[in-house]
């Protein structure tokens, strides 16, 4: 019998000559290869994780055995009648986020394998899209079990299908870089920007987290998809090696300038936030901060040199927005908190603000003085004045409230751009120039904001809002994670 | 009518958005931003008066009079003003 070495490379980069169609016509160069660069070059294309579909299989049926026992010894126990209701807040948000983008993420593998231009690309790509199917299988029947704890649990399943402004920023993302363009440009969007560049983020940073918490499922959970996400988050470097190589630098650079902005607006959320708020202080490993910097900017960054691109030029940016981006949409979010499907702890007694202090000097005299209004509200019976009576502007790009930091430095502003009829507002020059690269792409989203005043949500009040986001239609929306505990924390210090 | 306006007030970590009349003076522009973040999100400073500019990227224009109605500075939908404390 040969060995796979033997016969590997033949029967994966295998391809065949079209007699009865044009290749054009097989392959249209809008899903597939819009950059008209050789076959040739497209057939060198060789990534370096190879596995066989037996190999695949077995692997895949491994790893599936290990996530469902871990969750059934886990049922048998009481844990999650026993968990911080901010650890219960992380998972909410994230099988909300994240468990039918999975989905999504299977119609993109299956586009790449249907139309990559390459045989090898093609096979990688099948079984990244079972990577995908299996994902979301899993995510969706984890959460279920917990439905009849809260409704809010069962956003996994519903939020995809709704029109909550949290949502319509995950989908907003999405839609863009991984459901609207062709194999190749795609590839390099979300193998590479997305998977290579943050997805690590929830591997070692959530995971590690969860196993501190004694969350064995979920940590057992993301690790299990974090190994498949290394496999097939291989597809994004060979695609720029070729693109580089063929004098497509430049197209290839913008694609990965555009995605990694895009889903870093997210993750910071999705993962900046329960990392340095919603996790209690005892079992947090490392702040957002310090995992960015060793985990995301030294060796992503040094991977794009390698690979002939440059850093985004927007990098001074996206340094200080770790330092400042999920700080500012924590407020926003615990402010906002009925809007949202999960229960925000505010995360800010004295405690936890002097350990944010250490690890964002500077956190006291800026988002600090957020936080003395809110508890001072708190500690003196204006609970109504922690509800803010209005709604922030939305960005028209990541569909993330505009947001700066707040205190002396006073950096929040709009960045605008009129266009046609129509005035655009944006959270950053990055956001807006991502809009400038293809307005025609863009122009016809409406934010929440814009639907308010554009008729399609009427009257164009909070509680109309919140209806169209679906909060009281899919569960109630969110209240403080421990009824303002934190807060109290702090009468409590002044009477010692 | 409704004019939904941007409101960067002072210290603020949001850019607001806050509904007026453009009959509004800019005083009464102010104290209506005021409402969304002054006790809110910023401190109040009981006292001291709230002046109105347009933004700018330089954070330079000149405040609009108190007396000046939202119409007559010419200020139309999702236009971002500035409000802050007269002393800083």
């Amino acid at each position: 019998m040969l060995g796979r070495s033997d016969w590997y490379d033949i029967a994966r980069d295998t391809n065949w000559t079209p007699s009865y169609v044009p290749r054009e016509e097989l392959f249209p160069p809008s899903m597939s290869d819009p950059y008209g660069i050789a076959l040739e070059e497209w057939e060198s294309f060789d990534e370096p994780y190879k596995v066989s579909y037996r190999e695949y299989v077995q692997t895949q049926r491994e790893k599936d055995s290990s996530a469902y026992s871990v969750k059934a010894a886990l049922a048998r126990s009481n844990f999650y009648d026993q968990a911080d209701e901010g650890w219960a807040s992380v998972l909410k948000l994230h099988y909300g986020a994240v468990a039918l983008t999975e989905y999504q993420a299977c119609q993109f593998q299956a586009r790449m394998a249907r139309f990559g231009p390459s045989p090898s690309m093609r096979n990688m790509s099948v079984y990244g899209m079972l990577d995908e199917m299996r994902h979301a299988q899993l995510q969706l029947y984890f959460p279920h079990e917990l439905v009849n704890r809260s409704r809010q649990y069962d956003w996994a399943h519903k939020a995809q299908h709704s029109k909550n402004w949290a949502v319509l920023g995950g989908r907003h993302a999405m839609d863009d870089i991984m459901m609207t363009r062709d194999a190749i440009t795609s590839s390099i969007m979300v193998s590479f920007a997305f998977e290579t560049g943050l997805t690590n983020l929830q591997m070692i940073g959530l995971s590690t987290d969860a196993a501190n918490m004694g969350d064995f499922t979920f940590s057992n959970l993301i690790t299990s998809i974090q190994s498949d996400e290394a496999r097939h988050a291989q597809l994004g470097t060979p695609t720029i090696e070729i693109m580089v190589r063929n004098g497509r630098k430049k197209e290839a650079q913008q694609a990965v300038d555009i995605a990694l902005w895009r889903v870093w607006r997210l993750f910071a959320i999705t993962v900046g936030i329960p990392m340095d708020y919603y996790i209690p202080l005892a079992q947090r490993h490392m702040s957002f901060k310090e995992f960015m910097h060793e985990w995301v900017i030294r060796q992503w960054d040094r991977q794009v040199r390698e690979l002939g691109l440059d850093t985004p030029w927007y990098w001074d940016r996206f340094l200080d927005d770790i330092e400042n981006h999920h700080h500012c949409q924590q407020g926003g979010i615990w402010s906002w908190r009925p809007t949202v499907w999960w229960n925000p702890p505010g995360g800010v007694g004295p405690k936890e603000r002097a350990w944010l202090e250490e690890k964002y000097p500077g956190w006291n005299d800026s988002y600090g003085r957020y936080w003395d209004v809110i508890t001072g509200n708190l500690l003196n019976g204006r609970e109504e004045k922690t509800h803010p009576e209005c709604i922030p502007i939305i960005c028209n790009m990541c569909q993330i409230p505009i947001s700066n930091r707040p205190g002396p430095a006073w950096k929040a502003r709009p960045y605008q751009r009129d266009h046609g009829d129509r005035r655009y507002n944006f959270c950053t020059d990055v956001c807006r120039w991502i809009f400038d690269t293809d307005p025609a792409r863009y122009k016809d989203h409406e934010t929440i904001v814009d639907r308010m005043y554009s008729g399609e949500i009427t009257p164009p009040t909070l509680d109309a809002v919140l209806t169209y986001m679906g909060i009281g239609v899919f569960s109630e929306g969110g209240k403080d994670a421990h009824d303002y505990a934190w807060a109290e924390e702090f009468r409590a210090q002044a009477a010692e | 009518m409704v004019l939904p306006i941007l409101s960067r007030f002072q210290e603020d970590a949001h850019v607001k958005v806050v509904e007026i009349e453009p009959g509004q003076t800019m005083a009464e522009v102010a104290a209506a931003c005021a409402y969304h973040s002054a006790g809110v999100h910023v401190a109040p400073r009981p006292g001291v008066t709230l002046r109105v500019r347009p933004t700018t990227d330089g954070d330079d224009a000149e405040p609009w009079p108190p007396e000046v109605t939202a119409e007559a500075a010419g200020i139309k939908v999702y236009d971002c003003i500035d409000v802050y404390f007269e002393d800083s």
